[in-house]
């Protein structure tokens, strides 16, 4: 009788336990804001088709849980043996098994799994399927930064270099061509899509939309080596008509600076930093006035002989249309946080607006590997190039003009 | 007595008696059966199973304290504890010593203790071997983590993808450690699994059918067969990469041809198999205690034995279930997301199984019994996080996240180490002769449930939350911060949890000493056979070979059943198990061959590193030890190794079998009373 | 070791044993069933390694701008000279059996013979094939020249060194021969591994030299 009031009591406590643990898990389904990386709160029509296979399997997944989670506990209460019970008086029954029942419990859940299966394979699928308005854009990864190239015309040249930052579109598709210049790295924007993997030699394609203008957060998610784990990166969704206008600003040059410092700084950027990272139409041994070109040179690592394993390094033309730089860590612009993680869904501005924040950018030129760790002395990565406080606020000065 | 002697390779096991040469000279045989300097040339499956197990436990108290060290990093957002560089070393070391050092020896402790046992042998088919393959892994263990004195240890992920793991993107020794030795711990797994394997289908004791044995002995099989087809893909795979990385090769060097693909595959054909590799002996172990403590027989024994069967065999189909977002292509894709949706069938089956024995049952909770339903409810967890990253799509949004660590915890160990320890509190008075301490094992138990829930059930959360794995470090801003914290204060529970099952061992064992208590041959009313000798198990295992007439054999020596269908018993306890001192027990002689020839191979490993001159010396060893092995007598034929209990040893065999047979007719019941065979006594030639 | 034989025991005697049941379990010596699973597992590192072989050899000439020798190592091969050696390795499979059954018929005479006839022809073999590697060299294929060739260095090499292996066993069970008698099975469980090597050698000559 104790064992049954038990066993009632455990199944009570069971379930509400079980229902509490599922409540924890979802609890966070809907807040990107809280968590930008979430993967219960999809975007975009890719991202979409996931999640509506999500929610069924976890429903699923969760009644089995109960069942059996609170199915033990209650066996465990109701079939305890009791102080009071003797050897030989009212012993279990010796059962050694039922083939009906298995071949029940064989069929029964093949049946449920086979009827995911077809769910499952439908979505495979569509994973694929693209609308005939998508634009095309080629995602490099490499040790720890993704770059983005863009083929406007679709001529067959490289027109637009970036890096950290992808724009595209809102309720466009986007066709990615992954590929990855080093080792194996990862592309996901958890709202939009799930992951694809850049692998070198390799080209993998993956699609994704965004519904709404916004920013997007990523992640590189294949472990890639020293800073796998801070190597970020943000997608940023446009209406069509600030997207081409972002269009328009790229394949522009920005314009030449004027002030003394900014020259200088121009000076000190063609000096020290055009052995890895390009400027269109900057090049190491140029000499003054440097004329910027509108077209990036896609080879441009190979050219100039740049040592990184990678051999490539972010294209700065138009560091100032982005939001954040050094792989997604520091805010190019001042605003709430000191750090880049956002996910805003609703509005995203084509040419960011307000202060550059020139104090994450002196920190970076300070000393590199104390925001993202580096191996320099093995070619990955950025070097500290024991730049003087004046040659850092001739730099910073120049930098914020390319826009 | 019956006369066991070993075979030397070279005999044949029907053949007449050869003539037996003199052994050469300088190679005799070592005789001490008991203390230290015993272990070291030990060629008896129990004292092997032993040192597999507490060296395990020794490297698992290390794997745990990297753990701790990556929970404690990870505690807040931007902690600056471990660098990134060490970071990524800890959590490599962490899951390669857990999975090679930590639970696949753990198996091996069980499997090597308990097949003999449960199938009613007396060793292994190859004792020699048996030992060398301990001292190949245990040695290989050590060398694999001396690299911590070389630089640091491995730092590529316990899966090393190409081409980051290559000497490019990866200088430094770590990921040399890691080829080299896993190389050299896959010899003496592989030594292992062909001798299991082999003693599984040709020691079993009469009467004893496939269809007989103990379900622990199928999973361990099973283990033992995906053991012996899986290690030699990773076998390839790590030799390419060490030819890459020492010898300048290209496998996987993109620039020259190399595809990181190949790596892949290779690499998760053997790391699929070994996920079951690492469970179904923990699932074996469950299938043996909770019919005990239900005091009923296992639920759909055929289904269970057929369903570890099918696991095995699907195994091998699924490898690139971890591919899913590799970008293999859709059908690839397509293809292995529906096979691995469908493996989930015969793992519910065993869940089903296990929860249908313990209906109607009547439960004794011992700690042990509390591990294994702790297995049943926390591997569900585990299996069905499975099914839901089964689901591609659903897994393309998974992987690579904490969802999956929590996954593949909750199966690893909520699975595997959950099953092993309900295994070492049940086997451990057969093992030492003395029990653990329950009161200490329920708070062990518990604590281990707790801290294990809430080290990596938060997990889930922060994976859907979007957090990656192998990440030093997050961001206030990701929102990651409360999850972690509680999984810090579980992984501390957890640690404690493992200090009080430590404090158990050295309390139990000091009140043994203070107060010796026998517990008998069958201490929890058992099934199967290993119950009905002395605890802790004689040298010999059993006086007398049991001749088995059904499944569960000891159980129904023990009990009938009446018309309903309920549990009588037939004869008590004492009259059914086996009596202590056996005498003339003819048992292979240790060896120091097989310590010899393993302590080549780390030399070799560090020749190969540093410099290849270094390997002379540990290959003339590893030669020097294949000479002695081969030239050793199969026996010493001075005799002297017999068991004897009773009467002074003497240097004839012949006289010594006599002598036995004098004693039997003293003082051995009719029963035990078996003929020795002088003849056999003669000792198998050299091999 | 199930020597139940061994066993008067009153229960057992109305038991009924298959005849062999007094040898082992399956009725198939421990020795033997143990080099039938080392086989089947080294089938597999051979399959992996020959996978290795088929995914890089034309990677060479096929991918443009590679770095390393453009040569495919397929390009080198002498088809009528391995023929020839793969030719020696059958035959020493053939005195292999004649090996074994000169031991089965306990003529130990012809037994050393046939074993030392086949250790001198896997000698053949193994020396055929060094021949053919340093012909390779000299043409400019190395080992680390590109993938193609590192693929063929390391499966052939794991097969020669299987062969050396083999090689030496057969030496050393001659040299026992000498001392005592060698039982016929030792000579089939050697046979056995030599067998598998010279399968694994036609399954690697045909797909790795004939097949285009």
């Amino acid at each position: 009788m104790r064992n049954k009031r038990n066993a009632t009591i455990a199944l009570v406590l069971g379930t509400l336990a079980c229902l509490v643990s599922g409540w924890l898990l979802l609890r966070g389904a809907t807040s990107l804001e809280t968590f930008p990386l979430n993967t219960l709160n999809p975007q975009g029509r890719k991202a979409d088709i996931i999640y509506s296979l999500v929610v069924p399997v976890f429903a699923i997944a969760g009644l089995v849980f109960i069942l059996v989670e609170v199915g033990v506990l209650w066996m465990a209460a109701r079939f305890r043996r009791n102080h009071d019970d003797v050897e030989g008086v009212g012993e279990p029954v010796q059962v050694h098994g039922n083939t009906g029942l298995e071949i029940g419990w064989t069929i029964v859940p093949a049946v449920i799994l086979a009827v995911v299966a077809v769910f499952n394979a439908n979505a495979i699928l569509q994973m694929d399927d693209t609308n005939a308005d998508a634009i095309d854009v080629t995602v490099v990864g490499q040790q720890w930064w993704w770059e983005y190239r863009y083929d406007i015309d679709s001529d067959g040249t490289v027109d637009i270099i970036t890096a950290t930052q992808m724009v595209i579109p809102a309720g466009r598709d986007v066709k990615l061509a992954i590929q990855s210049r080093d080792v194996i790295h990862s592309f996901w924007i958890p709202a939009l899509n799930g992951k694809m993997d850049a692998v070198p030699g390799r080209t993998h394609p993956l699609v994704i939309e965004a519904a709404d203008p916004g920013i997007y957060e990523g992640q590189c998610t294949e472990f890639c080596g020293l800073s796998h784990g801070v190597m970020r990166m943000q997608v940023k969704a446009l209406e069509p008509a600030a997207y081409d206008e972002w269009v328009q600003r790229m394949t522009t040059a920005p314009e030449q600076p004027t002030d003394e410092k900014a020259l200088a700084g121009q000076e000190v950027f063609v000096q020290q930093c055009t052995s890895c990272h390009q400027i269109n139409g900057l090049e190491p041994g140029a000499e003054a006035p440097y004329l910027y070109a509108d077209l990036p040179n896609p080879n441009y690592g190979e050219d100039v002989g740049s040592t990184l394993l990678s051999q490539n390094a972010p294209n700065l033309t138009h560091l100032m249309m982005r939001d954040t730089f050094a792989g997604n860590l520091l805010d190019l612009y001042q605003g709430d946080s000191a750090v880049a993680v956002e996910t805003t869904v609703g509005s995203a501005e084509a040419v960011p607006s307000g202060e550059p924040d020139t104090n994450n950018l002196k920190k970076w030129l300070r000393n590199p590997e104390d925001i993202k760790p580096m191996d320099p002395e093995n070619n990955q990565g950025m070097p500290n190039l024991g730049l003087s406080e004046e040659q850092i606020d001739q730099l910073v000065a120049f930098l914020v003009t390319l826009k | 007595m019956t006369i066991v002697h070993q075979r030397s390779p070279l005999e044949l096991p029907s053949g007449e008696p050869l003539t037996p040469p003199k052994p050469l000279g300088v190679f005799s045989r070592p005789k001490a059966t008991s203390g230290w300097k015993s272990w070291f040339t030990t060629v008896d499956h129990k004292k092997i199973g032993i040192m597999y197990g507490v060296a395990s436990m020794l490297f698992f108290l290390v794997g745990g304290f990297e753990a701790l060290l990556i929970r404690l990093q990870l505690a807040v957002p931007g902690n600056d504890l471990l660098s990134a560089d060490l970071y990524n070393q800890v959590f490599t070391m962490h899951g390669l010593t857990m999975i090679f050092l930590v639970v696949m020896p753990l198996q091996s402790a069980f499997a090597n203790y308990l097949l003999p046992l449960q199938i009613g042998a007396r060793d292994v088919a190859f004792p020699r071997m048996n030992a060398l393959s301990l001292w190949v892994w245990l040695l290989g263990a050590i060398f694999f983590n001396t690299s911590w004195l070389f630089g640091g240890g491995a730092n590529g992920g316990w899966f090393a993808y190409a081409p980051n793991s290559g000497v490019a993107f990866t200088p430094g020794h770590g990921m040399d450690f890691y080829a080299v030795g896993l190389l050299i711990m896959g010899i003496g797994s592989t030594v292992s699994a062909i001798n299991l394997t082999v003693t599984v289908f040709n020691m079993r004791t009469p009467g004893m059918s496939m269809m007989r044995m103990p379900v622990f002995t199928w999973m361990a099989f099973i283990t033992q067969v995906l053991l012996v087809f899986a290690l030699p893909v990773i076998t390839v795979a790590l030799f390419l990469l060490m030819f890459d990385r020492l010898f300048d090769a290209s496998f996987f060097d993109v620039s020259k041809g190399g595809d990181p693909f190949l790596w892949e595959h290779l690499f998760w054909i053997f790391g699929h198999p070994e996920v079951y590799i690492m469970i179904l002996p923990s699932f074996g172990i469950v299938s043996e205690v909770i019919p005990v403590f239900s005091r009923k027989p296992i639920f759909g024994y055929p289904f269970m034995v057929g369903s570890g069967i099918a696991i095995g065999f699907m195994g091998w189909g699924v490898w690139a279930h971890h591919m899913f977002a590799s970008g293999m292509g859709p059908i690839s894709v397509l293809a292995f997301s529906l096979a691995t949706m469908f493996i989930a069938v015969p793992t519910g089956v065993k869940i089903l199984n296990w929860m249908a024995t313990m209906y109607g049952g009547r439960l004794r909770f011992t700690t042990a019994m509390l591990f294994s339903i702790a297995l049943v409810a926390m591997f569900t967890i585990g299996g069905l996080s499975g099914v839901t990253h089964a689901v591609a799509p659903a897994d393309t949004q998974q992987t690579d996240t904490y969802y999956i660590i929590a996954h593949f915890h909750y199966v690893l160990f909520g699975g595997a180490l959950l099953g092993l320890f309900s295994g070492m509190y049940f086997w451990y008075p057969k093992m030492f002769g003395h029990f653990l301490n329950e009161r200490l094992g329920k708070w062990h138990f518990w604590l281990m449930i707790i801290g294990f829930n809430a080290t990596f059930g938060p997990m889930h959360m922060l994976g859907l939350q979007g957090m990656m794995r192998r990440t030093y470090t997050y961001t206030d801003g990701q929102g990651f911060n409360v999850w972690n914290l509680v999984a810090t204060i579980g992984a501390f529970t957890l640690a404690v949890s493992i200090l009080i099952f430590m404090y158990n061992v050295a309390h139990s064992y000091r009140k043994h000493k203070a107060n010796p208590v026998d517990p008998g041959p069958d201490p929890w009313d058992a099934r199967s056979l290993e119950w009905m000798i002395p605890s802790p198990t004689p040298e010999y295992n059993f006086a007398e070979l049991v001749v088995v007439e059904e499944f569960d054999e000891f159980w129904h020596r023990k009990y009938g059943h009446d018309e309903e269908g309920r549990l009588v018993r037939i004869a008590k306890t004492e009259d059914v198990v086996q009596k202590p001192g056996a005498t003339g027990i003819h048992l292979p002689s240790p060896s120091y061959w097989p310590l010899v020839l393993a302590v080549g191979l780390p030399l070799v490993g560090y020749g190969l590193i540093f410099n290849l001159w270094w390997a002379v010396p540990g290959a003339l060893i590893t030669i020097m030890g294949i000479f002695g092995w081969v030239m050793e007598p199969a026996d010493d034929p001075d005799g002297g190794h017999e068991h004897h209990e009773d009467e002074s040893p003497s240097d004839d065999p012949e006289a010594a079998a006599e002598l036995t047979d004098g004693a039997e007719s003293g003082e051995a019941s009719d029963e035990e009373t078996v003929a020795a065979d002088a003849e056999q006594t003669e000792e198998a030639p050299v091999g | 070791m199930a020597d139940v034989a061994e066993i008067a025991h009153e229960e057992i005697e109305d038991v009924e044993f298959p005849d062999d049941s007094h040898a082992t379990s399956t009725g198939i010596s421990n020795p033997k069933l143990a080099m039938w699973v080392y086989l089947a597992s080294d089938a597999l590192l051979f399959g992996g390694l020959i996978s290795t072989y088929l995914i890089y050899k034309n990677r060479p000439g096929e991918i443009p701008g590679l770095s390393g020798s453009p040569v495919r190592i397929s390009e080198l091969f002498d088809i009528p000279f391995t023929s020839m050696t793969t030719f020696i390795l059958l035959m020493s499979s053939l005195t292999m059996v004649m090996s074994v059954t000169s031991a089965m018929r306990n003529d130990q005479v012809r037994m050393r013979l046939w074993l030392g006839t086949t250790a001198l022809l896997g000698a053949l073999f193994l020396g055929g094939q060094i021949y053919e590697f340093t012909v390779f060299v000299s043409e400019g294929l190395g080992y680390t020249s590109n993938v193609s060739s590192s693929a063929f260095y390391t499966l052939t090499g794991f097969h020669g060194v299987h062969v050396a292996v083999g090689i030496l066993m057969l030496v050393a069970m001659l040299g026992m021969s000498l001392r005592q008698r060698i039982h016929a099975e030792a000579v089939e469980v050697i046979g056995l591994y030599w067998h598998f090597v010279d399968i694994v050698w036609v399954v690697i000559f045909t797909i790795v030299y004939l097949i285009p």
